[in-house]
């Protein structure tokens, strides 16, 4: 089975987020970017797939700040196969949207029989990427998918619904999937072998279709949240806050 | 004495057995051999020396066990002179009428009567001795049972150790000794019988002849024969035993002891065995993927299991056991000796299935006192770290807790998951600036490292140290965002590539820098920097421990004590990474006088001290193993030498005193989770010197004692 899979490179928000001067989006410059989690699980999900049935996973993603380069050889030292970027004239941000058609463009260069990319990102909350990809593709898609096991022709993902219903899609190949999270914890990558790939791995390049214009909408204010209250400590030994929370309840109808 | 007959028939088993003996030996030394190359061995034959030396004064064992050590003492002693008694009896057995009571007879003679008498002195008296030991331990192990030689439930055991093959060896052994050795002190008991007279230097075998005197000469001689057939003849037959025996420690113990480790505690031997290729997998997962001294360990040891005693995994019940590591090791060797001594097949059969189980792995805090304590020089940390390293290579499942820990240190160079540019803002606290020595050169580049840099916990005593030194006018500065995680831990944990990455960014960032020496807070960034940099830097470091720059700077009058803390008592944690592995004692305990608190050692200290459970990457678990923790049960032997006597009389407040930001964290949970908040508390040693050097009214202003 031919399975790429489409990756984003999204600020860390592990860190404490600087805006830009003039408040319209972050401050690109000082801020750290990383795999975004959901990828990890469908690269995760990929590899699985691969050692269960064969194939070959090919992990793709726009370079969007000229550091992809170590989350592939990251994922060539999981078990991806082959690794590719999208370079070009790109500054951040570059929308979802636009990343989509992108990530399109060159996977239908390679044929895929299955598409997995994270069901969503820190910036694309929305979980835009996967529906626009598959449109793009013109593929079927299925999103929010908690694991993968392949047939013949076919594949069955898992899907997760509100309220802890599960449903198991049948899906014929080629298609797009959008991994929540992959059958086992993303595994651990050891240094030397991401270093081994450093040296020795190729990186094939696509480059971005510059007349492309997302025309839809624009971020124009971006803020820190403000604290719009405070919360109060209730002191006390067990007894007496559970009385004074009591009479709170009480207090506001809600007992 | 002996007959012809029973001379044909000696000759020919001393040949034969002899014969076997040999050939298992050099099937041990091939199987040793097939181990994988260790860092060369340098001035092997004065190690080995110093080696014999210690063995003779039995050093290695008084490290713990004293009652055990000194019956242990007495069979040693007693086996090492009967090597020359042996000699003695073969001569007795073969030339007529040489015999060694009164003084010598036969072609003895001749000869001046004191040399013979002391050694019939030495030889009588050891035998009993001998025999005492032994007796001892047979009762230990077979009759009061004791625990210390059981393993923990879930321990991953070789069948046949699971099966009991210890105690049936020791049994052997035991026997082989009381026949052996009582064999020979009763043939010499006769021989005085026969002669109806005691003999003044040998007090205990006249003691024994007295009920024998009587018997008929035919009745005597036999007795004489029997009991110099059951001494001679016996070890003859025993000899090829030894090839399977855990009692071969008597010949390995020194030779693994001279052989043993020549680089510091500290640094552990390479990933990839030196002189293997480049690209060869690190670690090991198979037995021949062993370094031959690794090998050597199994044939060393005498399964005593003193290292579980020690061991903090052990010690709280869980599923690892070093002893174990070893014993299985041996079983599995016996099991398979002649494949691999003489065929070169090594079975296919990893490690983890037979030898240690993964979450035995995984429990290990890599505190060392397991080789510390370990009397005939095993190491059996060592393995339990290159099977590490195997697992990460292979990509085998990770604990949750450590790969979070590992790919936030490979991603952002700290175990915080905080970005580098957050690793400095400690300092903002303060009301001067810390240098950045990357761009101001200064003395002392203080390595702060991660927990000191990111632990809120930790981070008031980090600006504490801060504080002092500027006080004390220290010349210093940090690396700021350019310092990494030093890697200690990672290495441990067996993640070799990370470590090296990470060396190589704090090799690089160091290089940059102008200082001349390291003075750190983190006995973990202090070992690693010290014992583990040499292939990353040019130039050998100089790391200093707080602790010892502090009683510099109280030594030189930069420092002085305003305020004796006398309404203190204390006791004092040697953090691994410091006591144990870098031998710092000292320094803490000096200081701690100097600041006038009244000092108790735990039971447990210095060389000997108790981990708190964090190393080796345990700090990072994503899980907690039931039992008592280490750290609380070092809280719990704190406690019992600082209570105060019952009369209550001294009403000091009890602190238990670290010098390492993990012993912060380990400690003041552990405080807690015995219920022993407002009874002690943890304290670093930076806190007691603070409030030392303030002037006693805490409302004048700063003292002018203190240089600038």
């Amino acid at each position: 089975m031919n399975i790429v899979v489409a990756i984003k490179h999204v600020p860390s928000t592990t860190d404490e987020l600087e805006l830009n001067e003039d408040g319209t989006n972050l401050d690109f410059d000082e801020i750290d970017f990383l795999l975004n989690e959901f990828d990890e699980h469908a690269i995760e999900q990929a590899v699985l797939l691969k050692e269960a049935a064969g194939g070959e996973v090919t992990v793709i993603g726009v370079d969007v700040i000229e550091e992809l380069d170590g989350v592939l050889h990251t994922a060539l030292a999981k078990g991806a196969d082959k690794a590719a970027k999208i370079v070009g004239d790109i500054e951040p941000p570059v929308s979802s949207h636009t990343q989509a058609k992108w990530l399109a463009d060159a996977i239908a260069e390679m044929n895929p029989d299955l598409v997995l990319t994270g069901v969503q990102a820190v910036d694309d909350l929305d979980g835009q990427i996967g529906p626009m990809l598959a449109a793009y593709l013109d593929l079927p898609y299925v999103g929010v998918v908690t694991g993968v096991s392949s047939q013949n022709g076919s594949v069955l993902a898992h899907k997760e619904f509100a309220g802890g219903v599960m449903a198991e899609y049948e899906v014929t190949l080629p298609a797009v999937l959008g991994i929540q999270a992959a059958e086992k914890p993303p595994r651990y990558a050891p240094i030397s072998k991401i270093r081994q790939m450093a040296k020795s791995a190729e990186i094939e390049e696509f480059e971005v279709d510059e007349d492309f214009e997302y025309e839809g909408c624009e971020l124009r204010k971006m803020a820190k949240p403000e604290s719009a209250g405070h919360a109060e400590m209730i002191e006390g030994d067990p007894e007496e806050v559970a009385e004074k929370i009591i009479a709170i309840l009480e207090e506001r109808g809600l007992l | 004495m002996l007959t012809i007959p029973e001379r044909i028939i000696f000759i020919l088993m001393f040949l034969g057995l002899g014969g076997l003996t040999t050939v298992l030996f050099y099937g041990i030394y091939r199987i040793i051999r097939a181990g994988n190359p260790a860092p060369v061995r340098e001035n092997i034959i004065l190690n080995i020396g110093q080696a014999l030396i210690d063995v003779l004064l039995q050093k290695p064992m008084f490290r713990s066990r004293p009652l055990l050590s000194t019956f242990h003492a007495f069979i040693f002693f007693g086996f090492s002179f009967y090597f020359l008694v042996n000699i003695t009896d073969v001569l007795e057995g073969f030339i007529p009428g040489f015999a060694l009571i009164y003084g010598g007879q036969g072609i003895l003679e001749p000869l001046p009567n004191w040399p013979i008498n002391l050694f019939n002195l030495v030889a009588d008296v050891l035998s009993v001795l001998t025999l005492t030991g032994m007796v001892a331990f047979l009762v230990r192990r077979f009759i009061m049972k004791d625990k210390r030689l059981k393993f923990n439930e879930g321990v991953l055991l070789y069948e046949p150790v699971k099966k009991g093959w210890v105690n049936y060896d020791s049994l052997i052994v035991g026997t082989f000794i009381l026949i052996h050795v009582g064999s020979r002190f009763m043939g010499q008991a006769l021989r005085l019988a026969e002669h109806g007279q005691p003999d003044p230097f040998m007090p205990f075998a006249s003691l024994v002849s007295i009920p024998f005197t009587g018997l008929s000469e035919s009745a005597l001689t036999a007795g004489i024969h029997i009991t110099w057939w059951l001494a001679i003849g016996l070890i003859l037959i025993f000899t090829p035993y030894f090839a399977r025996s855990k009692h071969i420690h008597l010949m390995v113990a020194p030779l693994n002891i001279g052989l043993g480790k020549q680089n510091p505690r500290g640094e552990l031997d390479p990933a990839i065995p030196p002189g293997l290729p480049e690209d060869a997998e690190p670690g090991v997962k198979y037995l021949q993927d062993l370094s031959w001294p690794r090998l050597m360990d199994a044939y060393a040891c005498i399964m005593c299991n003193r290292c579980n005693d020690v061991c903090p995994a052990h010690s709280q019940g869980l599923v690892l056991s070093p002893a174990a590591v070893e014993v299985n090791k041996r079983w599995f060797i016996n099991d398979h000796f002649v494949d691999m001594a003489f065929r070169n097949q090594f079975p296919e059969a990893p490690l983890l299935q037979w030898n240690i189980s993964p979450e035995a792995v995984w429990s290990c805090t890599t505190c060392y006192a397991c080789v510390r304590v370990c009397p005939v020089g095993n190491e059996p940390m060592a393995d339990i770290v290159d099977i590490r390293r195997r697992m990460i290579i292979e990509g085998e499942e990770l604990d949750s807790g450590i790969q979070t820990a590992l790919e936030s240190l490979a991603k952002k160079g700290n175990w915080f998951n905080k970005g580098s540019r957050a690793r400095a803002r400690w300092t903002k606290g303060l009301d001067f600036k810390v240098k950045d020595v990357s761009k101001q050169e200064a003395e002392y580049l203080w390595f702060v490292g991660d927990t000191a840099s990111f632990d809120a916990r930790v981070i008031p005593n980090t600006q504490a140290v801060a504080r002092i030194f500027h006080q004390a006018g220290v010349d210093f500065g940090i690396l700021g965002r350019a310092e990494r995680n030093s890697g200690n831990d990672v290495r441990r944990v067996g993640e070799e590539g990370l470590f090296e990455q990470l060396a190589e960014d704090n090799a690089a960032a160091l290089k940059k820098a102008k200082f001349k020496k390291i003075v750190t807070t983190d006995p973990h960034s202090l070992n690693a920097l010290r014992n583990e940099y040499g292939p990353f830097v040019q130039d050998q470091l100089e790391v200093l421990h707080y602790t010892k720059l502090l009683l510099a700077l109280f030594e030189d009058g930069k420092l002085t004590v305003q305020k004796p803390l006398t309404q203190y008592k204390v006791t004092y944690h040697d953090p691994c990474y410091l006591g144990r592995y870098n031998g710092e004692f000292d320094a803490p305990r000096r200081l701690l006088e100097i600041l006038g608190v009244e000092f108790h050692e735990m039971p447990r200290n210095c060389e000997n001290s108790y981990c708190c459970g964090a190393g080796g990457g345990q700090i990072w678990l994503g899980t907690t193993p039931p039992g008592e923790r280490p750290a609380e049960n070092r809280i719990r032997e704190a406690l019992s030498v600082l209570q105060p006597s019952s009369n209550g009389v001294s009403e000091k407040q009890l602190l238990f005193i670290v010098t390492c930001p993990k012993d912060m964290i380990m400690y003041g949970d552990a405080v807690k989770t015995t219920g022993n908040e407002g009874v002690i508390e943890v304290r670093d040693i930076i806190q007691l010197v603070e409030e030392a050097i303030q002037p006693p009214v805490a409302a004048e202003a700063p003292a002018e004692a203190v240089a600038i």
